[in-house]
């Protein structure tokens, strides 16, 4: 990078700063020192296993959860607590869930628009230019007018990302995007990731799909217990895991390192 | 047993001014419990915590007392401990709606927690404020969730305004009674208001059914 372009990025090339972050449900620890950064432009996964705490960090990252302990910076700013000021931070973070939660009494489409209409308040012409912008993006523009009813799983997925992107956010949070997907569909979801990571989205992704990991992630983080027991390149997760345990939870989905 | 329809047919115009008033008193009790059982419903969900108590206690009593009750209470004990003197179609409107509005309530707060939490963290993380999420997002499908329990309550409506005889409101049973007693007819007087009733109320339940039907994917999440 040239001294030009450093000088026309003034945002700081770390936009979410994990510090000894803390997560209790009751006296149940969910997440415990857990440290990390997402950079600017970067793709991260999070793998292991079930319950390790990896859908807990998404929600605590766009302020679903409120921490326990230690600090989460967006930015270069601690996550607010007042409720006006968090649905600022939420605006400029996209959400994907596992059970997509397209509303099912609005229209491909008309979820697309929820967003820039409700929150950002444009005018329905200009929400409306968004989303067919975005549904074409998706893959999607036949389907505007379906209910997700009418829409298959993958394409429910991907009207959900659009719904997300409607807002124009600054970093994509997904968690196990692909998770209740048929086979047959994961891959159409996964290309569309794939296209938003090349267009240089900021991107946290919790998944399953280790292929898409290795291939697309710039770093990846793995999960046990609410800890992190190893964070790297992908080629050092996949390739060379230092820790034992890495080795365990990838052997045990059929990876060999 | 031979049957006598004369009666019936003599005083037709009676009874159906008897009818006019079972339907304005039924759609009456309809909308005013409507209203006041989704302000009762969404308080008690969203309200604090004060109001929540009160209205806990108002929708288990409603719920405790019989309707009958309720009605004979407002028509002649209210007045009395008052001095308001309520006509008795405005009586019977009253204690009716005040009596389903509770039933109206607890379907109203039973629709809005059976919408996934999944729905409200999908508009929170778009940034949405709660009251934009219950209006835009939870409400909808609440509503379409609460079709059947609605047919039910509305069913229940037109059903109970038969009470409000005793109070001597002039509707359809109050009528068919006196036409009853003066005819010594009461089998084929009553036999016509029963199927009177069943021909309003059956087609009403069937047309909530089959517009449900065709917009439970509204609610389905
Ligand atoms: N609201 C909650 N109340 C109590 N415990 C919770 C709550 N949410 C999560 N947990 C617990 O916290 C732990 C971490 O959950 P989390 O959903 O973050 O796991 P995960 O890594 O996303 O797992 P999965 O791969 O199954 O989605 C689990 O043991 C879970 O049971
Ligand atoms: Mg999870």
């Amino acid at each position: 990078m040239t001294a030009a372009t450093l000088a026309m990025q003034p945002a700081p090339r770390v936009v979410l700063q994990y510090r000894d972050v803390r997560k209790l449900y009751g006296d149940f620890v969910a997440l415990s020192g857990v440290s990390m950064e997402v950079e600017r432009g970067q793709v991260v996964c999070l793998i292991g296993p079930s319950g390790s705490g990896k859908s807990t960090l998404l929600r605590c990252t766009n302020a679903l959860e409120t921490l326990d302990g230690g600090e989460l910076l967006f930015d270069g700013v601690p996550l607010p607590r007042d409720p006006a000021s968090i649905r600022k931070v939420r605006q400029r973070m996209g959400m994907v869930f596992q059970n997509f939660e397209l509303f099912p009494h609005k229209t491909a489409i008309q979820n697309v628009m929820m967003g820039p209409s409700t929150v950002l308040g444009l005018s329905e012409q200009q929400s409306r230019a968004r989303a067919e912008a975005l549904l074409v993006k998706v893959g999607l523009s036949d389907k505007a007018g379906n209910y997700p009813a009418n829409l298959s799983g993958g394409q429910q997925q991907r009207v959900a990302i659009a719904r997300a992107l409607a807002m124009e956010p600054e970093v994509m949070l997904f968690d196990e995007p692909t998770s209740a997907l048929d086979p047959e569909t994961i891959g159409e979801v996964l290309n569309v990731m794939k296209a938003l990571a090349d267009d240089g989205m900021t991107m946290v992704v919790v998944t399953h799909e280790m292929t898409f990991a290795r291939r697309v992630a710039d770093h990846v983080v793995v999960f046990e217990s609410g800890q992190i027991i190893e964070q790297g390149p992908p080629a050092q997760i996949f390739d060379a895991p230092i820790q034992a345990r890495t080795r365990d939870f990838l052997g045990h989905l059929g990876w060999d390192a | 047993m031979d049957f006598n329809y004369d009666p019936v047919l003599q005083s037709w115009r009676f009874l159906l001014d008897g009818l006019q008033v079972t339907l304005l008193l039924s759609g009456g009790v309809a909308a005013c419990s409507l209203i006041l059982g989704t302000l009762v419903g969404l308080a008690r969900r969203y309200g604090p915590q004060w109001l929540r108590v009160v209205l806990v206690f108002y929708i288990d009593s409603m719920r405790a007392i019989p309707v009958l009750v309720v009605l004979v209470w407002i028509y002649f004990a209210l007045p009395a401990i008052t001095g308001w003197n309520l006509p008795p179609f405005w009586s019977a409107l009253f204690a009716l709606s005040f009596h389903l509005a509770a039933y109206v309530a607890e379907v109203i707060r039973a629709g809005i927690e059976s919408v996934r939490p999944g729905q409200v963290r999908a508009g929170l993380a778009l940034g949405m404020s709660g009251p934009q999420i219950v209006r835009k997002i939870v409400l909808p499908q609440a509503i379409v969730r609460m079709m059947p329990a609605f047919g039910s309550l509305l069913s229940l409506a037109i059903k109970d305004t038969a009470i409000a005889a005793v109070i001597a409101v002039p509707e359809l049973m109050r009528r068919a009674d006196a036409v009853a007693g003066q005819s010594y007819a009461p089998v084929e007087v009553f036999s016509t208001v029963m199927i009177i009733y069943f021909l309003i109320i059956f087609p009403v339940t069937r047309a909530v059914d089959m517009v449900y039907k065709r917009i439970a994917f509204l609610g389905r999440s």
